[in-house]
């Protein structure tokens, strides 16, 4: 390889191009090869379609609740189908897209990958846990529809036990899509432990593998729960046992109990895998070291513990005794800690850096701008006082859409776009691409931004029909909503037409100095040939943009052979070293 | 924050409004502790906000210029911002437990109403048998509501209040609040045009007719209840209204005014109020339409077949039966989700239902 006019003397590395037998993606071809695949990058990819599909339905879902409350009395549905479209946005968007989003999709590809490793320490297990999902998938949805499931994501009791045997098959659903995800948390667990590459300490890891792990410890530790919850109400339907239904002495609030000891934590499952991106993109993009890398890795772990400790803050107003009710409350304060810290180091990261605007970046700005708002509004929830009456009304769904859509969402769209050139070997539009960001950021704001005061003036969440009065701010969150969607639609397409017509991507088209810029984009089979050279993952001085090929690449010093003479040929005792 | 002018427009706010109207003694709490904390959300939000894009457009570079520092940590500022900010959360942790603290403990002597939660309405307990939809409460008399559910779980929200609790079955949850703003009558002029108009309509005074007017059928104006938990179909319709009156005297009064039938009404007459009042209206139809229990229409003196199997007609026994104990005999093709009313209805609230329901059929005439 040539280097550049502009280039400092050294050695360029740079890994050139994948030849057609080496590309994962064409190295070998016809259905049955991705069927039986057990290359962590297909699989990874056969996740993004999956979890893709799953956004579009409970996207189009979104879209017909927003148009059904343009109008107080309900424009499209009966009160009753309006309460089935809700349950399964909620579901499809919870159990479907955001908790598979990133650890299961971009995670398996990028995973082994970083770790210079050749896949997953259980490839076999990895496929099954996408099987899992699949079947999960159909499950849950055939369990929602058949049964016309209304009781929302959350399946409370006694709701939830006096209409039919659904509730069971839906949790069902659930508990399958939560074995996939505990395989997958299992397998990343094993692979961060015993295949990282000689060199990388825990402390040389790249943020996002930090993240991906206190996820990856959250999915197998709580989701186990799930599985209890469903024995009790099973046992409780055909035993009448009496946990939960208070016809036989039970008490249903021990059932939120139970259901928010597992979904509390997942909630952190969503957002953690989120903060690794972000990190990624935040520092590469900044060209500039991480900053404060120990209190980030520590503060998602910090989270990951934390997490399962403040449960309750979804029973603030369902008569807990006031102790318990103030315990929550002071532990869930606890938990917003480690998050502001993240965002004041993705600031000092950005001070003084090199920044690219390019669309992962512009996506991060996003981030720290919507969930900084949606953290800062958590606070009015975890008081005691302004919680009693703000719960349950819709500035909590727009205080959760901000971190789960503002955050996940966006953070995952961030990654999509910083890695894309990576997983398919194709550069997209530029302009395109932070066009979507932009459409995605204002539709987003004003979907949600009217919510907050929808929720301060008494409008309660999951309401079919509402008071005339709440008519203007609902119909300015629904335009919000259509601008929204157009804006993922951009997104889409922007990504769609780089496969067909999008240059091709250079092995390290952003600078990045994690190991997956190291092999070629997309990546040959085996990754690497062998275990790369780790050095620190933000460490960016010797990467250098060389403009004549338009790619960034590693100057190494020039090595040189010592010794540097060839010996003479004859010894100094023999006449030689005149 | 909004003036107590503002509750002349009883529940009618602004587009532009903030918060509801400010009408017990938690909310004037509740809104500055909830100004406070987003004067401090803003604080930082406009400090983030304002480094994030400063930071964006000052530091932006051509591709391959190197980042002026590569400065990785800085431990004594990495501690500063994760400590201060921790000082402004104990602030709020202390003063919301405070007032929530506030919340759950009720004054000795505080004014009592029994609250039912059903799907989907709301019955509240006067006592001595008088039952009505609505809340009526005495100006800055601290109240507290005893609350039960018939079915699933709801919530009673009084976003004027600032006051919320969840309604939970199998035990009482209970919450209070003190009114320091009444709602005015209306004039009898204007109270009288309104009912007319109904009455020319055809219809009884309804959410539609809550809406339209804001005020009561009685005149008042009125602050929204709504339930918070979902419950099912027509949770969104679980709507009723809360009655601030200035004088225990009016209050009274109007408590009399529902306490029992009177001797000039009929039976068939004070039949339909309780089965507008007491929540029949939101499961059974009087035109023959199917909602969540049978219709009314044409139902007294026809054979009526059960989940059973078996058949039964349907006279004033069964009626009877089916009020103070619903699940003996459940309707085929319908849920056994009536709750009893077995000890909330006199006997001669029940003569009255079953002559109301007598009257909408044929045979009973």
């Amino acid at each position: 390889m040539s280097a550049g006019t502009t280039l400092p003397p050294g050695v360029v590395r740079d890994p050139g191009f994948p030849t057609q037998s080496e590309n994962y993606l064409t190295n070998s071809k016809g259905v049955l090869s991705w069927i039986f695949t057990l290359d962590h990058k297909r699989i990874g990819v056969m996740y993004l379609v999956g979890v893709s599909l799953s956004f579009l339905l409970g996207g189009l879902l979104a879209l017909a609740l927003r148009w059904h409350l343009v109008d107080p009395d309900g424009a499209l549905f009966s009160n009753a189908i309006y309460n089935q479209v809700f349950t399964l946005h909620g579901a499809i968007m919870v159990f479907l897209f955001i908790i598979p989003s990133i650890p299961a999709a971009l995670g398996n590809f990028l995973v082994p990958v970083m770790l210079g490793a050749k896949d997953v320490a259980f490839p076999r297990l990895n496929l099954s846990s996408f099987y899992l999902w699949i079947f999960g998938a159909i499950f849950f949805v055939l369990a929602l529809c058949g049964s016309g499931l209304d009781t929302g994501w959350t399946f409370y009791t006694p709701y939830s036990t006096t209409t039919d045997t659904s509730v069971i098959m839906a949790t069902l659903g659930a508990f399958i899509l939560g074995f996939s995800s505990i395989f997958t948390g299992l397998n990343f667990i094993v692979t961060i432990n015993t295949m990282r590459p000689p060199g990388m300490t825990w402390f040389r890891m790249p943020l996002f593998l930090w993240a991906t792990y206190a996820t990856s410890i959250i999915q197998v530790l709580a989701t186990p729960v799930l599985g209890i919850t469903l024995l009790l109400l099973i046992a409780e339907r055909t035993m009448q046992i009496g946990i939960f239904n208070p016809e036989f002495n039970g008490d249903p609030v021990t059932y939120q109990h139970f259901f928010w000891f597992y979904s509390h934590p997942a909630v952190y499952i969503m957002i953690l895998p989120a903060f690794g991106i972000i990190s990624e993109i935040i520092s590469v993009h900044s060209h500039k070291h991480i900053f404060g890398y120990r209190f980030i890795a520590y503060s998602s772990i910090a989270i990951a513990l934390l997490g399962f400790l403040v449960w309750g803050h979804h029973m603030f107003t369902a008569g807990m005794s006031d102790m318990t009710t103030i315990i929550f409350s002071a532990l869930t304060f606890t938990v917003s800690i480690p998050s502001a810290i993240k965002v004041f180091n993705w600031l000092a990261t950005m001070y003084k850096g090199s920044i690219s605007l390019t669309t992962p970046m512009c996506y991060a700005i996003s981030f720290i701008f919507l969930f900084t708002i949606g953290g800062l509004t958590g606070l009015h929830l975890g008081t005691l006082a302004t919680d009693q009456h703000l719960h349950d009304t819709y500035f909590v769904v727009a205080h959760f859409h901000y971190v789960m859509v503002g955050g996940t969402l966006v953070a995952f769209l961030g990654g999509l776009f910083h890695w894309w050139p990576k997983m398919f070997g194709r550069m997209y539009n530029e302009a395109g691409g932070r066009v979507s960001a932009f459409l995605v950021f204002l539709g987003f704001n004003l979907t949600f931004l009217p919510q907050f005061v929808l929720g301060s003036r008494g409008m309660p969440r999951r309401y079919a029909t509402y008071d005339p009065e709440f008519a203007f701010l609902h119909t300015m969150s629904t335009h919000g909503a259509t601008l929204l969607g157009v804006g993922l639609l951009v997104a889409l397409i922007v990504l769609l037409m780089s496969l067909i017509n999008g240059r091709r991507a250079v092995a390290n088209p952003w600078g990045g100095a994690t190991l997956e810029w190291n092999c070629t984009s997309p990546p040959p089979f085996y990754n690497f040939e062998r275990a790369p050279v780790v050095g620190d993952p933000y460490d960016f001085h010797d990467i250098e943009w060389d403009a004549e090929n338009e790619r960034y690449v590693t100057i190494e010093p020039e090595r040189k052979l010592a010794p540097e003479t060839k010996p003479v040929d004859t010894p100094a005792h023999a006449g030689g070293q005149n | 924050m909004l003036p107590a002018a503002f509750s002349l427009l009883a529940d009618y706010t602004e587009d532009y409004a903030w918060f509801p109207d400010s009408a017990s003694t938690f909310s004037e709490e509740v809104d500055s502790l909830y100004n406070w904390i987003t004067g401090i959300g803003l604080f930082f939000f406009v400090i983030v906000i304002f480094a994030l894009f400063y930071f964006a457009v000052k530091y932006r570079k051509a591709k391959g210029q190197k980042a002026e520092s590569q400065v990785s940590h800085n431990t004594p500022l990495e501690l500063a911002w994760s400590v201060i900010p921790s000082i402004f959360l104990v602030g709020m942790f202390i003063f919301g437990a405070k007032v929530y603290l506030d919340m759950r403990t009720v004054p000795d002597g505080s004014y009592g109403v029994g609250v039912q939660a059903f799907k989907w309405g709301w019955t509240m307990d006067y006592g001595k048998g008088t039952y009505h939809p609505e809340l009526h409460l005495l100006l800055n008399e601290p109240t507290k509501l005893t609350m039960q559910s018939s079915d699933v779980i709801h919530s009673l929200y009084v976003p004027a209040f600032r006051a919320k609790k969840d309604v939970v079955p199998g035990r009482y949850n209970y919450m209070w609040f003190e009114p320091t703003v009444a709602t005015p009558k209306v004039s009898d002029e204007e109270l009288a045009a309104a009912l007319k108009e109904v009455e020319e309509s055809g219809g009884s005074w309804d959410q539609a007719a809550y809406d339209k007017y804001q005020f009561t059928p009685d005149g008042y104006k009125f602050y929204d209840l709504y339930c918070a938990e979902y419950c099912g179909e027509n949770h969104s319709e679980m709507q009723t209204v809360v009655v601030v009156h200035e004088t225990r005297e009016d209050l009274d009064a109007w408590i009399k005014k529902y306490s029992s039938r009177g001797d000039d009404v009929s039976l068939e007459a004070y039949g339909e109020k309780l089965y507008n009042r007491r929540g029949c209206s939101s499961c059974h139809s009087i035109d023959g339409s199917q909602r969540v229990g049978p219709s009314y229409k044409d139902a007294y003196g026809s054979m009526r077949a059960l989940a059973n199997g078996s058949e039964v007609l349907v006279d004033e026994n069964y009626l009877r039966e089916s009020i103070i104990d619903p699940k003996a005999k459940i309707a085929a093709g319908y849920a056994p989700v009536m709750p009893s009313y077995k000890g909330q209805l006199s006997d001669d609230d029940i003569d009255s239902l079953i002559a109301y329901i007598k009257s909408l059929s044929e045979a009973g005439q």
